[in-house]
């Protein structure tokens, strides 16, 4: 095939297929997913697991937005609220509806997906037409309006106190298989695992999504938005495209966390901190890595797992000091001033960062 | 759309929110509900004409909007607190120094958060500049500092808000109930928008500041530190937010840590209805919004947030830009 006939697009995936195999992050990735894989088997305590997996959602959440954030280029500020939505519609099919099988587990997975995706092609339509940053301003809004419709509507999402719910067959907590390769397999076990495969699955989703065509418009769109339509795209219709795509990936990982922590309420699926906590993740990792996701939300799930810990030995270092207590208690505190602190000098995250010294190395 | 529809559309607007719940509500309820959502639309101004303004000279989305207006609560609260503990005046009797309090309550706000602000954007947002991501993270990141700072200042917990003994109950004029404080509410707002009004139309920095609005760099062509400019308008805003602040708690009767969040969202759809940088536009839109939000509340008690958010969907899909134009 003549190489000068392809396109920038079939020409850097010719490329790629070519390295696929040779690439030391090609080892990278695989030697990280078999972490994952063997991750019950290493260590056998729960809490290290229920760490893991969240790391797991989380990175696939993060992705998703950055998608929208560091693909596209346009910032959400209520990508959470699809994440709510998709642990809502599992939380209501299964603990208020009582409707406990496969059938209806995925049923509602789906329809949360739908919603998911007509919402944000709702909000794309009249925010992005004109001003990108209306878009921040109004997805902040809905959010915070599906908070507090959740918060109140007791009748059906249970309000502030939230809905907890049991799972079908393999997949209830109760259930035992027995013992394999030294540890009882459990529906949590089957759950871990059903969960990763839907991570691994969405994530190379977005992968392709991102070198496809569309991805590429939009990349063009995020480096140089008149250009593109001097080009001749529409662009906000490109945009409204990554935002509902990454609005749906965003419903399946809120279902997913659903089913994992087989629980819900407005504050651990559909709140204000949690978007914090997905903007702090994407700028840790890097925008527009994707995989930056992964370390991102590693560090804060790490670190917000053993803070509780400094706390307590701040409390026994200086007792009777409630000022320092207070200061110590205030993990969020720090998290603001570290985002700060990120965008001033490390803008491109982590990855980011690392690749820029990689290509400046390779360069040399 | 000729011009001539296009100035009529708002005012016809303000109008049916004014009027179409009389056909619903008996005449004394509907009196006593729109002073409150006059009085809650006034509270509303106060915060998202700051915010609105901000956007239109600065181009900053300031998300820590909300803090500082957190931060303008517990300032009030600690000052209201302080003077009492010396003087008396909140508990006393006589109207005079129970309002001689609360304004000296509401100034110490203003002061302490205009410095805030101050240092917020020398520090904070002058370094992003011209980008409007990281603008959003920053300010993000500002917001969770600030909120986070009254936690460790004040602790985590809601505070009850001490009202003047004046300001609380209500008269009553003809069998219609109306409550002191939105009343006073009021009036105060009216004050500082003529204030502010007549600053930005009848003074030299009004004028550089509205220019400033439609197109920084020419003023800067004209010789103007811009920059110095961008202090002082988030200063005032920040002030704006803080006397806001102040007297929302004193509305609700208490305060906590993450009140802002739930106001910026408002002062968000009303920036984003009455048109961003608009002086005119936040009042009208704050008007409509805190009207409608009282007249629903009154009729279906869950739906009331639900009208804010039809207003916004159906003001963005007529006039995306809002009511008003920049800059008036």
């Amino acid at each position: 095939m003549n190489k000068d006939s392809l396109n920038p697009v079939q020409r850097f995936r010719l490329k790629e297929k070519e390295g696929r195999f040779r690439s030391p992050y090609f080892f990278l990735k695989v030697l990280l997913l078999a972490f994952f894989v063997f991750t019950p088997y290493l260590f056998h305590s729960f809490q290290i697991v229920d760490v893991v997996l969240k790391i797991i959602i989380f990175s696939t959440l993060v992705a998703s937005y950055d998608i929208i954030l560091g693909y596209t280029g346009i910032v959400s500020l209520g990508h959470v609220m699809y994440f709510g939505i998709g642990s809502y519609f599992v939380g209501i099919f299964m603990g208020k509806l009582g409707l406990i099988s496969y059938g209806y587990l995925a049923l509602a997975i789906l329809i949360a997906v739908l919603i998911s995706g007509v919402l944000s092609v709702l909000i794309g339509f009249f925010s992005l037409r004109i001003r990108a940053i209306f878009f921040a301003m109004v997805t902040l809004a809905f959010m915070e309006f599906t908070f507090i419709l959740a918060s109140q509507l007791r009748f059906i999402t249970g309000g502030d106190d939230g809905i907890s719910f049991n799972l079908p067959g393999i997949m209830a907590i109760g259930y035992r298989l027995g013992r394999f390769l030294g540890i009882e397999f459990t529906g949590r076990m089957t759950n871990y695992y059903l969960i990763l495969l839907v991570s691994l699955i969405l994530f190379l989703l977005m992968v392709r999504f991102v070198h496809s065509p569309v991805g590429r418009v939009l990349q063009s769109i995020r480096d140089n938005e008149q250009r593109s339509v001097a080009l001749g795209y529409r662009t906000y219709l490109f945009q409204v495209m990554a935002s509902s795509f990454a609005s749906c990936v965003a419903a399946m990982t809120g279902g997913c966390y659903a089913i994992w922590v087989c629980y819900v309420s407005p504050s651990s699926s559909l709140s204000v901190s949690i978007m914090l906590d997905v903007l702090l993740m994407v700028i840790v990792g890097g925008m527009g890595t994707l995989y930056g996701g992964i370390l991102g939300a590693a560090f804060l799930m790490i670190t917000g797992a053993f803070l509780p810990k400094l706390q307590v030995l701040v409390a026994a270092l200086l007792p009777g000091v409630p000022f320092a207590v207070r200061l110590s208690e205030r993990w969020l505190f720090y998290f603001g001033l570290l985002f700060i602190l990120i965008v001033y000098f490390f803008p491109k995250g982590m990855v980011g960062t690392a690749q820029e010294i990689i290509s400046r190395r390779k360069g040399e | 759309m000729n011009p001539k529809s296009r100035q009529w559309l708002p005012k016809s607007a303000v109008i049916a929110i004014f009027l179409l719940p009389l056909l619903l509500i008996s005449p004394k309820t509907y009196v006593t509900l729109t002073i409150s959502g006059i009085a809650m639309g006034m509270l509303l101004f106060l915060v998202a004409s700051g915010f609105s303004l901000i956007f239109g000279f600065l181009s900053v989305l300031n998300l820590a909007h909300g803090a500082l207006f957190a931060w303008g609560a517990y300032i009030s609260f600690s000052a209201f607190s302080f003077i009492n503990q010396w003087t008396g005046w909140g508990g006393s009797n006589s109207i005079f120094s129970n309002i001689l309090i609360f304004l000296l309550a509401l100034v110490a706000a203003g002061i302490g958060v205009a410095i805030l602000g101050v240092v917020t954007e020398r520090l904070v947002i002058r370094p992003v500049y011209g980008s409007h991501l990281f603008q959003i993270f920053i300010t993000v990141g500002a917001m969770t500092v600030m909120e986070e700072l009254i936690r460790i200042v004040w602790g985590p917990n809601d505070e009850p808000m001490p009202v003047p003994v004046s300001f609380i109950g209500s008269w009553d004029i003809f069998d219609v109930v109306v409550s002191k404080y939105p009343l006073i509410a009021i009036v105060i707002g009216l004050i500082l928008y003529l204030i502010v009004f007549t600053i930005l139309r009848r003074t030299r920095l009004g004028m550089i500041v509205r220019a400033g609005v439609e197109n920084p760099e020419m003023v800067q062509v004209m010789g103007h530190n811009i920059y110095r400019y961008f202090t002082g308008v988030f200063a005032a805003g920040s002030a704006l937010a803080a006397i806001g602040g102040g007297m929302w708690a004193t509305f609700v009767k208490s305060i906590n840590p993450a009140m802002g969040g739930e106001v910026i969202v408002f002062a968000l759809i009303v920036a984003i209805i009455g048109g961003l940088g608009s002086m005119t536009g936040s009042v009208v839109g704050a008007l409509m919004v805190g009207l409608s939000y009282n007249y629903v509340a009154y009729l279906i008690p869950k739906g009331a947030l639900g009208i804010t958010m039809l207003l916004l969907v159906i003001i963005l899909s007529i006039r995306p830009t809002g009511l008003f134009p920049e800059g008036t």
